[in-house]
């Protein structure tokens, strides 16, 4: 097989390229870089992820044969130009060039509001293991100022843009750690429509075998 | 040859993401309207903006006759799909499968790496300063630094190349705004410093459209 996601079975943005490539069902391996810090060497810097912080350097990184690419949701959309409709039905960006727009204005919504403060809080409680009330209060207020525009986004609707796409695929990684690791589930399991939508997606067939796959 | 669509744009004239989508009309050679949303920033969170135009209370917002769609990255996204080639030449996102992944990975990059760190500093010199706050000078440090580092990978992606992807694409489109108002406020050293972003800087701000946008944006 010719895809491999470069990168660790814990970070949100790995799984959500794993859960596109079975979505697509588009066989895969993964290679783990040697550790976290290995991310910021120069080898990997010159030639998978030329980004880095204090914490590490960055991953997913897919290399699909000779192609190197990076960037969780940009490996997402090149996954589905390429491989959509090749491997089975499953349609995550429309062919129509009105709906695949409103799919993007939502992976929009996910990455400019949605993301930023569940990620906040995933990654101090989860993955760095640091209780912060403060934290945790400005999160709630936060989130839930989101949720309720979703809940109302969701008004009648299964999925975000009406049938399930990319949009729904890049919201579960970072939710499915709020729910398997933290209190605050809640949050969610209180908006009626939010919580049907979570069960939907969460309860996918691909969405548990990349669950299996987690290394935690 | 006009278009016989009514592209209909509602945002800000002095609003970085408002000022790429007409950057992004400009390129494509698409004629539409602007409407300031009466009220100004105040107003995008009225419950009737919130119900009807943007849910998180946010410009820009287009129309392309009937259809709505919101999020300036996701709206020119839509634009170059469907309106790309039909009136000029240019293209902003590759046909080629490959290519395109490429543009996309660097459209991530500005949204992850160079946007944030220049949006510190924006908003400390220009949206505080006009709130009639003195600029945080630790803040603008830090993100003096930042720019500097995020600059220095810009550089190497641009070694032998005239823009971000080899081509003019979306990706660079995107980030001409937010560099503007860098240069605005008074950083355009960092841009300087760096030979290859300096030469991109110039070729993006020269470009015809840049230059029709802005008058756009000034009259807007």
């Amino acid at each position: 097989m010719t895809v491999k996601i470069v990168g660790f079975e814990v970070s949100p943005g790995v799984l959500s390229v794993m859960m596109c490539l079975h979505e697509l069902g588009v066989p895969y391996q993964i290679e783990n870089p040697a550790s976290w810090q290995a991310l910021k060497d120069e080898d990997f810097i010159a030639n998978k992820h030329p980004f880095y912080n204090n914490y590490s350097g960055k991953i997913p990184v897919l290399c699909d044969g000779d192609y190197t690419i990076t960037e969780t949701r940009a490996i997402c959309r090149y996954l589905v130009s390429k491989y959509q409709g090749k491997y089975n039905d499953t349609i995550l960006i429309p062919n129509d060039v009105h709906k695949a727009g409103l799919v993007d204005q939502y992976i929009s919504y996910e990455y400019s509001y949605y993301t930023p403060p569940v990620a906040k809080l995933v990654v101090e409680e989860v993955f760095h293991k640091t209780s912060n009330p403060e934290l945790v209060e400005t999160s709630q207020k936060e989130i839930d100022k989101v949720l309720n525009v979703y809940e109302k986004l969701l008004n009648g609707k299964e999925y975000l843009n009406g049938e399930f796409s990319l949009a729904d695929v890049l919201h579960i990684s970072y939710t499915h750690f709020i729910f398997s690791s933290t209190k605050y589930a809640d949050w969610w399991n209180k908006k009626p429509n939010v919580k049907q939508w979570w069960d939907r997606i969460s309860n996918r067939d691909c969405w548990k075998k990349c669950v299996e796959k987690i290394k935690f | 040859k006009r278009n016989k669509m009514t592209i209909r744009l509602i945002g800000f004239g002095n609003s970085v993401c408002t000022i790429r989508v007409i950057l992004c009309l400009k390129e494509l050679g698409l004629s539409y309207k602007l409407t300031p949303h009466a009220g100004g920033y105040a107003a995008l969170k009225d419950k009737d903006y919130l119900a009807n135009e943007h849910p998180f209370g946010k410009v820009p917002v287009l129309y392309d006759d009937k259809f709505k769609i919101t999020e300036s990255r996701a709206i020119c996204r839509y634009l170059a799909f469907k309106h790309q080639g039909k009136h000029n030449d240019t293209i902003l996102i590759p046909n080629d499968i490959h290519e395109a992944g490429l543009t996309e990975q660097l459209i991530s990059y500005g949204s992850s790496y160079y946007s944030p760190a220049i949006e510190k500093i924006v908003m400390q010199e220009i949206y505080e300063k006009d709130k009639g706050k003195t600029p945080d000078p630790v803040v603008i440090n830090q993100g003096r630094k930042e720019i500097e580092e995020v600059l220095n990978v810009y550089d190497k992606i641009l070694e032998g190349k005239e823009y971000l992807n080899g081509k003019f694409s979306l990706a660079d489109l995107i980030l001409c705004p937010i560099t503007h108002y860098a240069h605005i406020a008074k950083h355009s050293d960092l841009w300087d410093k760096k030979p290859n972003v300096k030469k991109w800087w110039n070729r993006l701000k020269n470009r015809d459209a840049w230059k029709k946008t802005l008058e756009d944006a000034k009259n807007a």
